[in-house]
């Protein structure tokens, strides 16, 4: 039987897999987007060979369906983790699918006012690393954040794909009680559970960068 | 102060070069306002840029201040360089994400430690740039005339030599471009900069500049005092500008083609011009009409006159002996 516990226990797992998986992939992807910015033609150290070997990789990492990318990481996972089952086992496959996805969205967000700002802080004597960190960030913040929204919610999506190969979640639910014991009302609750966690995600993203706008 | 030496600048693109600059030989004196004027593309943006070296030239040598070549500057020197020169862009580019008062105060907050002082000399700047009371707005909610003021007081909060405006004022409508225009004029004044502003306008030069040079396919074309240019300019490019806002002098002197032996005439100073032409009437018993006078805000003055004797040449050899310059005399 599948009582209120399950469902909780379920959520929890999706919003574990969500939260930890956006964490990393807002670092590592926010690392990688603002690499692509700096060696892109028109960043701050143009480099046409580092940018398409950082290009290329992304879009190959972006391009791996999401269920073969977890089969492909199996041997990491395993190094990593110490079992490829379970919340934690999704982790890394969410985050080396993720962090392509992010910093694609980060390397545009960088883009859009890049120019001008890489000539306002070099016309005042900063270097590089201070123009990252005290303009071309905090004057992207809202669209890194609208992108780190996306970002999760497509994070959020991937884990239920994970669950069904047993990393638990709603996903997990849904498959295997839902679908394989035909119970279609757990299905249906875990889809309702789902799609409440994106909408409180899309929500929160909203108001953050609304709040941020709202100084401006 | 800024001295170009057979400067050259190309870009390399695809399948073509453009050169930007070429062979620009130029000296910006201390503490004039110093124009550069073109069309598009004609290479006056990427001059300015190498004073600060957000551009590097090819070829030539770039004395600013005491150094010889600022190509050869290290890094470190480099940014020591740009803080000794301020810049203010055509559309701003303030910080959105920060306040007037953060953004006049940012080009010290991101580069270290800000001081009692350097907080003073914020407030102060921002007075008098006229935008006192916005010190907590953000940039979004000020029009592009105040949104200028704020780029020009945070060019100034490092207190610098030079000022490089590059079209501060072609985002903005004819009265508000007066205004900036005073405001960079009058901060010239109080603090003893030396400006270096770009322009496609032959009324923002007439209005506010004391040198000229004029930009043609990288090329400086013409170059010299206001009056130079807008009186005595002999190079196509040079006259269809000062055309643009009437200056004219070809047809200026055509309404007066009835008249004999007109000659366009340089005085150091006006009250000497006076003496100078009554002297030499009173001396020759020639006949001189002043058709035309000009005081531009230079010490300069120009004039246009008639001679009326039978000797012409000689009149204009007494003017040339009393230091007066004759520009043209063949109208
Ligand atoms: N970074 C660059 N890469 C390639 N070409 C460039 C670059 N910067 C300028 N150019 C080219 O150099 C030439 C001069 O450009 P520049 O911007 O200096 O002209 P400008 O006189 O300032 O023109 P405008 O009035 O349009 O601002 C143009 O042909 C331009 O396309
Ligand atoms: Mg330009």
């Amino acid at each position: 039987m599948i009582g209120i516990d399950e469902y909780i226990q379920a959520f929890n797992e999706t919003l574990y897999m969500t939260f930890a998986s956006t964490v990393f992939v807002g670092l590592f992807g926010l690392a990688l987007g603002v690499m692509l910015f700096v060696y892109a033609k028109g960043g701050l150290r143009p480099n046409k060979r580092i940018y398409s070997v950082l290009s290329v990789l992304t879009s190959i990492g972006r391009s791996i369906p999401f269920l073969i990318l977890i089969v492909l990481l199996i041997p990491v996972t395993r190094i990593i983790v110490g079992t490829i089952l379970g919340p934690s086992a999704a982790v890394p496959a969410l985050v080396v699918g993720g962090i392509p996805f992010y910093a694609r969205l980060v390397e545009l967000a960088l883009f859009e006012k890049g120019h001008d700002l890489k000539e306002t802080g070099r016309a005042f004597g900063l270097t590089d690393t201070r123009i990252i960190i005290k303009i071309l960030i905090p004057e992207s913040l809202p669209s890194l954040v609208r992108g780190l929204t996306v970002t999760a919610i497509a994070l959020a999506g991937f884990t239920s794909i994970a669950g069904a190969i047993g990393a638990g979640g709603l996903g997990d639910l849904a498959y295997l009680y839902g679908y394989s014991r035909n119970r279609p009302q757990v299905t249906w609750v875990a889809t309702v559970l789902i799609v409440a966690l994106i909408l409180a995600i899309q929500l929160t993203g909203d108001l953050t960068v609304k709040k941020l706008k709202k100084t401006q | 102060m800024i001295t170009f030496n057979n400067v050259y600048k190309t870009f390399q693109e695809k399948h073509r070069t453009i050169e930007a600059v070429r062979d620009v030989s130029l000296n910006v004196k201390k503490d004039t306002i110093h124009g550069i004027i073109g069309h598009s593309g004609a290479g006056k943006s990427t001059l300015v840029r190498l004073i600060n070296q957000l551009e590097k030239h090819d070829q030539g040598t770039l004395e600013v201040f005491d150094y010889t070549d600022i190509r050869r500057l290290n890094k470190e020197s480099m940014r020591m360089l740009r803080k000794r020169i301020g810049m203010v862009f055509q559309h701003f580019n303030l910080l959105q994400s920060k306040t007037v008062y953060e953004n006049v105060l940012f080009p010290i907050s991101a580069t270290g430690k800000v001081t009692e002082s350097d907080r003073q000399r914020a407030e102060q700047l921002i007075e008098d740039v006229g935008l006192k009371g916005n010190e907590n707005t953000y940039p979004t909610k000020l029009s592009g005339g105040m949104k200028q003021r704020v780029g020009i007081a945070r060019a100034l909060i490092n207190d610098p030599a030079i000022l490089l405006c590059d079209e501060p004022t072609s985002a903005l409508d004819v009265d508000t471009t007066k205004h900036i225009l005073d405001l960079i004029r009058k901060i010239k004044e109080n603090r003893g900069l030396t400006v270096v502003l770009v322009t496609h306008d032959m009324h923002v030069i007439k209005e506010v500049c004391d040198a000229v040079s004029v930009m043609h396919d990288g090329i400086v074309v013409d170059d010299g005092t206001l009056d130079d240019i807008l009186f005595a300019a002999t190079h196509p490019i040079t006259k269809r500008l000062t055309e643009s806002i009437g200056f004219n002098m070809e047809r200026i002197a055509s309404d007066y083609s009835e008249l004999p032996n007109l000659t366009l005439l340089r005085f150091q100073g006006e009250v000497t011009s006076q003496k100078i032409l009554s002297t030499i009437i009173k001396k020759t018993g020639a006949s001189i009409n002043i058709l035309f006078a000009n005081i531009t805000p230079s010490k300069e003055g120009l004039m246009l006159i008639s001679i009326e004797s039978s000797d012409p040449e000689a009149i204009k050899a007494h003017l040339r002996a009393k230091g007066v310059e004759i520009l043209n005399d063949r109208y």
